[in-house]
C-alpha cells in the first residue's frame, strides 16, 4: 500500500514523465506492429506436436500429398453439359493458365487436359494417352472424352461430375498461404476467358486464406468502430470531452501495448487474438470512468485535486484490482485448453487487463492534475447527476420493488429455466466448419454448395492402413541369412557379414534391393558351389522383399476392397479412391476392358505386373499417393461433400465399426488424417480444454470472492449471477440448435470473468448500505438507486462496446459480438432482479452480511 | 534427333565412326549422334539397374537385360528389354519393332497375368515402367519428328536445338543437346516448357570403351518439376553377339531366348 501511495504521489507530482513514459511504451509496441503474422490456418489451432497433426504432416510427405484448390467449371445449360467443345475449350485453356502459375505443383495438377485414358484399340491391344491433351473441336470428340471419363473410376465424379454438368481442376499449391494470391490469378485468368462455363473455387485452403484476408480488413474496420461506439456511449452518458478523454487515452494505449507485446514476441495473429483490441477497449475504459465520476463528485472546485485525488484512489483500488483479477482470470483460464491460438489470445486478455489496471491508476491522475483550474471547474459541471427521474432510474427502482415483491415467482422462474438451461445444454450439437465462418451469400459458400451438388465432395479425409512387419523385415531376413550360411565355409561368411554392412539403408525395399544385386555380382565370379549358396540367399531376400510388399498382396488387397466398398456405400460419403480403385481398372483394361474383368488380381505377381502397367503411363507417379514405394502403407482418399466436423466425426464411427465387424489384419493399423479429420481433433481438444477452462476459472473466481467478502455465502451468491447467465446462453444456444463451434467455445470462460464484476460490485454495495442502513427492504431501494445504476450503465458500456462485431463480414466475429452482447445484458439483469430475490430468502440476514464487526471505513463504489 | 536415348540405347553402343572432325551441317551432325547412340555396331546386349529415387529419397529399383539387332544401319531396328527385378515382375517383356517410315510395333508381357499385349502406337512419351524415361528415350526418337538448328560448335560439344514438327503430340516446346565431338555422343539434352524454362534434364554420367567403341555406361534423367530422377546403369555390355530374327519375335515374350539374355562370361 505504501508502493502504492508513492506511485500515486509521483503520478500527481509528476505527469509529464508518466505522459512520456506511457507514450514511450506505446511508441515502442507500435513499431512492432508493421511485423504482423496474420494466421487462418485451422491446423494450427493444435501445436505442431500434437500427434494427430504430426501424423498428418507426416502423411502428406510419404504420399506426396497437397493441398489444393479445386476449381470448379459448370455448364447446365448446354444439354451435353460441360461435355461440349466450347466449354472444353474454355476448360482447357484455363488449366493451361493455371499451370503456369507460380505455386502450382504443376506435375500432380489433375484435370481433364492432364490425365491419362487407357483404352482398348482393337482386340488385344491397350492404348496409354492423354485424356484431352487437345481441347476438342467437334461433339463428337467432346462425347469421346464422357465416355471415357465414364469408364474410369478414379476420374468419374472426381474430374467431371455424374451429371455431366461440371468438370474440375485440381490444384495442388506448394503452401496454403498461397491460396488466397492463386484463387485472384485463377479469377483474372477466367474474366479473361468470357466463357460460358461459370466458375467456382472450393476446397480448404482457399477458404482459410481468404478468411484471413477478410479478417484483416475486419480488424481495421471493427476495431476503430468499437473505439468510435465507446466514445459515442460515454459521450451519451457524461456530455464531457473532458471527462472521457482519459478513459480513451487508457484504452488506446492499452490496446497498442497488448498488441505491440503479441507482435513483438513473434506470435501470429489468429482470429481469436484478432479480437483483442476489440475486447480490450470497453474493459480498459470502465475503471477510469468510475475513477473520474468519483472525483468529480468529491472534488471541491479551488481546492487541491490531490487530496481528492487520493481519497478516490485509495478505496477503489481494491474494488478494481479485484475485479481486474477476475476478469484477467477468465482469460488466462484459456490457458487450460491446449490450442494455441486460444492460449495466446487468453494470456493477452489477461495481460491488457492489468495494463489497463495499471495504466488508469497512473494516467488518470496525472491527467487530472494536468488539467487547469478553469477545466477542472468544467469537469465538475459534468459530474454524473443520478436522477432518480430518468428512465433508467424509474426502470432500476421498478426492478428493485419487483424483485422483493416477486421473489417467490423470480426463484421457481429461475429453477424452471435453470432446468431448462440444462435440457438445452444436453442438446448442444458440437460442430464446426471453417466454411461456415462466411456468411451465406459468401462467393466461397456458394461455390462450396454448388461443387459438392455436382461432386462426390471436395473435403478431403485420409484413412491409412500402416503394416508393421516392415519394421522388423530387416533384423529377421539379417538372421535368416546368416542361419542359412552356417555350413558355409568362414571366407563366405565373412563376405555375407561385409554385403550386409554395405547394404545398410533406410528403407527395407533398398537395403534388399542392395543384397541382391552384391549376392547376384558374388554368385557370378565364384565357384559352383559358393555360386548356388548365393543363388540360395539371392533368392530367400527376394522372397523377403515380396513378402515385405504387404499391400500388394491378394488378402492384403481384398480387405481394403471390402473397406472401401463398405465406405463407398456410407451416405456420407461422397466417394472414395484407393490403390485397389486403379488395380482393378488397369486389370480391366489389360484384360480386353469388359465389366466382368473389373476385379483384382489374382496373385502378387499379376497386381505387381499391372501397376507396372499402369506406370507406363503419363503419369506413373500418381501411385504414390496411394501406396508407398514399399507397399507397406496405403491410403483411402475419402471425398466428402460437407466439411462439417459432424460428418467426418460420423464417418470415423462407422469406419470403427466396421473394424469391430471386420478386425484389420494382424500387425495393420489404421489411422486418420487429412483436414477434415483435423479439424474434428482441434474442436474435441478444444471442447474437453474449455470445460477445463470453465471449471478452473470458476474455482478461481469463486476462491478469489470468498477472500474478497471474507464470507463463504457471499462468495457463492457472486458466483450465482454468472453461473444463471452462462447457463441459460448455453441452454439457448442447444435450443436453438446453434452449433457449438470455436468462438462459443471460447465465449465460457470468458463470460465469467467479465460477468463476475457485476456481482462484486452489486454485493459489497448492498453489504455497505445493509450495515448501515439495518433495513432490507431500504437496503434494496437504495442499491437500486445508486450502485445498480452504475452498474448497468456499464453493462451497457460493454455490451455496446462490442456491437460492432455485429456488422462484420465474417460469422465467427458476429457471433462472438452477438452473444457477448446478451450476456452481458443478461448477467447484469440477473445480477439486479435475482440477487435480491435469492437474498430475500435467506433469513438471516444480518449474519450474511456480518453486521457485528461492520467496517465503516470499508466502502465500495460502483 | 538421337536424343534422348542416350540412356538406354546408348546403352549399349556406341559408333565407333566418330572423327573429330568439325561437322558444319547440322543434319550431318545429328545422324552421326543418333547412330552413336543407337546403332552402334550391329547389335548388342546390355544388363541394366534403374534406381527410381523421388524428392524425398524414396528409391525403387528395376533391373532388366536389353538385347538390340539393327536391321539397317540409321534404320529399322529390333529391341526386347527383359526384367528380372523385382522378383514379382521377373520374365514381364517389353518389345519394340522399331521403324524409321511407320509407327513403331510394341509389344508387353506379363507373365502374372499370362497376357501378350500389344501398346498402341499412340504416344511414346510416357513413363517407361515407372521411370523418369521415356519410351522414347529408350529407342530413340525419330530425327524427322523435329527441326534442328546448330546453335553453336564451340568448344567440346556440338549444340543443337530441336523444335518438334508437330507439337501437339509432345509435351514440350523444344529441347537442346550437347553432343560430345569425341564420340558424337550426346551427352546432355535439356527440355523446355512452353516458357523456356527447362523442366527435364537427360545427362550421360559416365562413358567406357567397349569392344573398342565408346558406350554409356551410367546416365541420369531428372524431372526438375518434382524432384525425382532416374539413374540407369549398363554392365555386362557386349556388342555383335549374332543375334538372329527369332529372338524378336512374338514367340520370345512367353518364351524368352534365354541363350542370348544370359551373362556373358567375362
Amino acid at each position: 500500500m505504501l508502493l502504492r501511495n508513492r506511485l500515486i504521489g509521483f503520478c500527481m507530482n509528476q505527469p509529464r514523465w508518466i505522459f512520456i513514459f506511457v507514450l514511450l511504451l506505446a511508441a515502442l509496441a507500435a513499431l512492432q506492429i508493421p511485423n504482423i503474422q496474420i494466421d487462418t490456418d485451422p491446423e494450427n489451432m493444435l501445436s505442431h506436436e500434437q500427434p494427430d497433426r504430426m501424423f498428418h504432416d507426416e502423411v502428406k510427405k510419404r504420399f506426396k500429398l497437397y493441398d489444393s484448390i479445386v476449381v470448379g467449371a459448370v455448364n447446365d445449360r448446354d444439354e451435353n453439359g460441360i461435355y461440349n467443345p466450347e466449354s472444353l475449350r474454355d476448360l482447357h485453356r484455363l488449366s493451361a493458365a493455371i499451370q503456369q502459375m507460380e505455386g502450382v505443383v504443376r506435375q500432380d495438377l489433375m484435370s481433364l487436359d492432364t490425365v491419362d485414358n487407357i483404352t482398348q484399340e482393337g482386340p488385344g491391344t491397350i492404348r496409354f494417352a492423354w485424356m484431352m491433351k487437345q481441347a476438342p473441336v467437334t461433339q463428337a470428340q467432346a462425347d469421346q472424352v464422357r465416355a471415357a471419363v465414364n469408364r474410369l473410376p478414379l476420374l468419374q465424379n472426381t474430374l467431371v461430375s455424374g451429371d455431366g454438368q461440371a468438370a474440375a481442376i485440381y490444384v495442388p499449391i506448394v503452401a496454403k498461404s498461397e491460396s488466397y494470391r492463386l484463387s485472384q490469378e485463377i479469377d483474372a485468368v477466367i474474366a479473361s476467358l468470357g466463357s460460358e462455363n461459370r466458375y467456382y473455387m472450393a476446397g480448404l485452403p482457399v477458404a482459410e486464406d481468404t478468411f484471413g484476408v477478410e479478417m484483416f480488413v475486419q480488424m481495421a474496420i471493427s476495431a476503430p468502430l468499437a473505439g468510435l461506439m465507446i466514445f459515442v456511449l460515454m459521450w451519451y452518458f457524461f456530455r464531457s470531452f473532458l471527462l472521457i478523454t482519459a478513459p480513451m487515452l487508457v484504452a488506446m494505449a492499452t490496446v497498442i501495448i497488448t498488441m505491440g507485446l503479441l507482435i513483438g514476441q513473434g506470435y501470429t495473429v489468429h482470429i481469436m487474438s484478432s479480437m483483442i483490441p476489440i475486447f480490450l477497449m470497453p474493459i480498459a475504459v470502465v475503471d477510469s470512468v468510475h475513477i473520474l465520476s468519483e472525483f468529480a463528485d468529491r472534488y471541491k472546485p479551488g481546492t487541491d485535486p490531490r487530496q481528492a485525488l487520493r481519497e478516490v484512489l485509495g478505496h477503489l483500488f481494491t474494488p478494481m484490482l479485484y475485479t481486474s483479477i477476475t476478469s484477467a482470470a477468465g482469460f488466462a483460464s484459456l490457458a487450460f485448453t491446449p490450442i494455441p491460438p486460444v492460449q495466446i489470445f487468453g494470456l493477452h486478455v489477461a495481460a491488457g487487463i492489468f495494463l489497463a489496471f495499471f495504466l488508469t491508476f497512473i494516467l488518470v491522475p496525472a491527467y487530472i492534475v494536468s488539467l487547469s483550474p478553469q477545466r477542472m471547474a468544467r469537469l465538475q459541471d459534468h459530474r454524473i447527476v443520478d436522477e432518480d427521474s430518468g428512465a433508467l432510474g424509474r426502470w432500476l427502482s421498478a426492478a428493485g420493488r419487483f424483485s422483493l415483491a416477486r421473489s417467490k415467482l423470480l426463484l421457481l422462474g429461475l429453477i424452471a429455466i435453470g432446468s431448462l438451461s440444462v435440457w438445452g445444454i444436453a442438446q448442444i450439437q458440437i460442430n464446426d466448419n471453417p466454411l461456415r465462418w462466411f456468411k451465406e451469400d459468401h462467393r466461397l459458400r456458394i461455390a462450396d454448395q454448388v461443387m459438392n451438388n455436382h461432386f462426390s465432395g471436395t473435403y478431403d479425409a485420409f484413412l491409412v492402413l500402416e503394416e508393421q512387419g516392415v519394421t522388423t523385415a530387416k533384423p529377421r531376413l539379417i538372421r535368416q541369412l546368416q542361419a542359412a550360411s552356417v555350413a558355409a565355409d568362414a571366407g563366405f561368411r565373412q563376405q555375407l557379414d561385409s554385403h550386409i554392412a554395405a547394404a545398410e539403408a533406410d528403407s527395407f525395399q533398398v537395403f534388399a534391393d542392395n543384397l541382391v544385386a552384391a549376392f547376384d555380382d558374388a554368385g557370378f565370379s565364384a565357384s559352383d558351389a559358393d555360386a548356388r549358396r548365393w543363388l540360395a540367399l539371392l533368392n530367400m531376400t527376394e522372397q523377403a522383399q515380396a513378402e515385405a510388399k504387404y499391400f500388394l498382396r491378394p488378402d492384403a488387397l481384398s480387405y481394403v476392397e471390402g473397406l472401401q466398398a463398405y465406405l463407398d456405400q456410407s451416405a456420407d460419403v461422397g466417394k472414395t479412391n484407393s490403390l485397389v480403385t486403379l488395380l482393378k481398372t488397369v486389370y480391366r483394361e489389360l484384360n480386353g476392358g469388359a465389366e466382368p474383368a473389373y476385379r483384382l488380381p489374382d496373385t502378387q505377381a499379376a497386381a505387381a505386373q499391372t501397376i507396372l502397367s499402369f506406370q507406363s503411363s503419363h503419369r506413373p507417379d500418381d501411385l504414390w499417393h496411394m501406396v508407398t514405394p514399399d507397399y507397406s502403407s496405403t491410403a483411402l482418399w475419402l471425398q466428402l461433400r460437407s466439411g462439417d466436423n459432424q460428418d467426418m466425426s460420423r464417418v470415423i464411427a462407422q469406419v470403427d465399426s466396421y473394424f469391430r465387424d471386420n478386425p484389420l489384419p494382424q500387425g495393420v493399423s489404421a489411422r486418420w488424417a487429412g483436414l477434415s479429420y483435423i479439424n474434428v481433433v482441434w474442436q474435441d481438444e478444444m471442447v474437453k480444454g474449455m470445460l477445463n477452462s470453465l471449471l478452473s476459472a470458476f474455482v478461481m473466481v469463486l476462491v478469489m470472492m470468498v477472500v474478497l467478502f471474507r464470507s463463504l455465502p457471499l462468495g457463492l451468491l457472486s458466483m450465482l449471477p454468472l453461473t444463471v447467465t452462462i447457463l441459460f446462453i448455453y441452454g439457448l444456444i442447444g435450443w436453438v440448435g446453434k452449433d457449438y463451434d470455436m468462438p462459443i467455445a471460447v465465449l465460457s470462460a470468458l463470460t465469467l470473468g467479465l460477468s463476475v464484476d457485476f456481482a462484486i460490485h452489486f454485493l459489497e454495495r448492498t453489504r455497505a448500505i445493509y450495515r448501515r442502513q439495518g433495513d432490507w427492504q431500504q437496503t434494496v431501494a437504495e442499491v437500486c438507486r445508486g450502485p445498480a445504476r452504475a452498474i448497468s450503465r456499464n453493462a451497457i458500456v460493454v455490451a455496446i462496446g462490442f456491437t460492432p462485431l455485429l456488422l462484420a463480414p465474417l460469422v465467427p466475429y458476429i457471433t462472438v459480438g452477438f452473444f457477448l452482447a446478451a450476456i452481458m445484458a443478461v448477467s447484469a439483469l440477473v445480477t439486479l432482479v435475482l440477487l435480491p430475490a435469492v437474498m430475500n430468502h435467506l433469513s438471516d440476514k444480518k449474519r450474511l452480511f456480518s453486521c457485528p464487526d461492520s467496517r465503516p471505513e470499508e466502502k465500495q463504489n460502483v | 534427333m538421337f536424343k534422348p536415348s542416350l540412356m538406354l540405347s546408348a546403352l549399349l553402343f556406341a559408333s565407333g565412326g566418330a572423327q573429330a572432325s568439325e561437322l558444319q551441317d547440322v543434319n550431318k551432325i545429328v545422324q552421326q549422334a543418333n547412330l552413336a547412340a543407337y546403332y552402334a555396331a550391329d547389335d548388342g546386349r546390355a544388363e541394366a539397374r534403374m534406381l527410381i529415387e523421388d524428392r524425398d529419397g524414396g528409391r525403387q529399383s528395376r533391373q532388366f537385360t536389353i538385347l538390340r539387332r539393327d536391321r539397317a544401319e540409321g534404320g529399322d531396328q529390333d529391341f526386347l528389354v527383359a526384367f528380372s527385378r523385382p522378383a514379382d515382375v521377373r520374365n514381364t517383356v517389353f518389345m519394340v519393332a522399331k521403324h524409321v517410315a511407320a509407327d513403331d510395333d510394341r509389344w508387353l508381357y506379363l507373365p502374372g497375368l499370362d497376357l501378350v499385349k500389344r501398346i498402341s502406337a499412340g504416344d511414346k512419351r510416357t513413363s517407361f515402367m515407372g521411370s523418369h524415361y521415356f519410351y522414347e528415350d529408350v529407342s530413340g526418337r525419330n530425327l524427322n519428328d523435329d527441326e534442328h538448328k546448330l546453335l553453336s560448335s564451340e568448344g567440346r560439344f556440338y549444340q543443337v536445338l530441336n523444335t518438334p514438327k508437330d507439337p501437339a503430340t509432345v509435351e514440350f516446346s523444344r529441347y537442346q543437346v550437347w553432343i560430345d565431338k569425341a564420340n558424337m555422343l550426346p551427352v546432355k539434352i535439356e527440355y523446355q516448357d512452353e516458357t523456356g524454362s527447362v523442366y527435364r534434364r537427360v545427362e550421360v554420367l559416365d562413358i567406357s570403351e567397349v569392344q573398342g567403341i565408346p558406350t554409356v555406361t551410367r546416365s541420369r534423367v531428372s524431372d526438375l518439376r518434382s524432384g525425382g530422377s532416374t539413374t540407369m546403369e549398363f554392365r555386362f555390355q557386349k556388342y555383335n553377339i549374332g543375334l538372329d530374327d527369332a529372338v524378336f519375335s512374338e514367340r520370345s515374350l512367353r518364351k524368352l531366348p534365354r541363350q542370348w539374355l544370359k551373362r556373358p562370361a567375362s
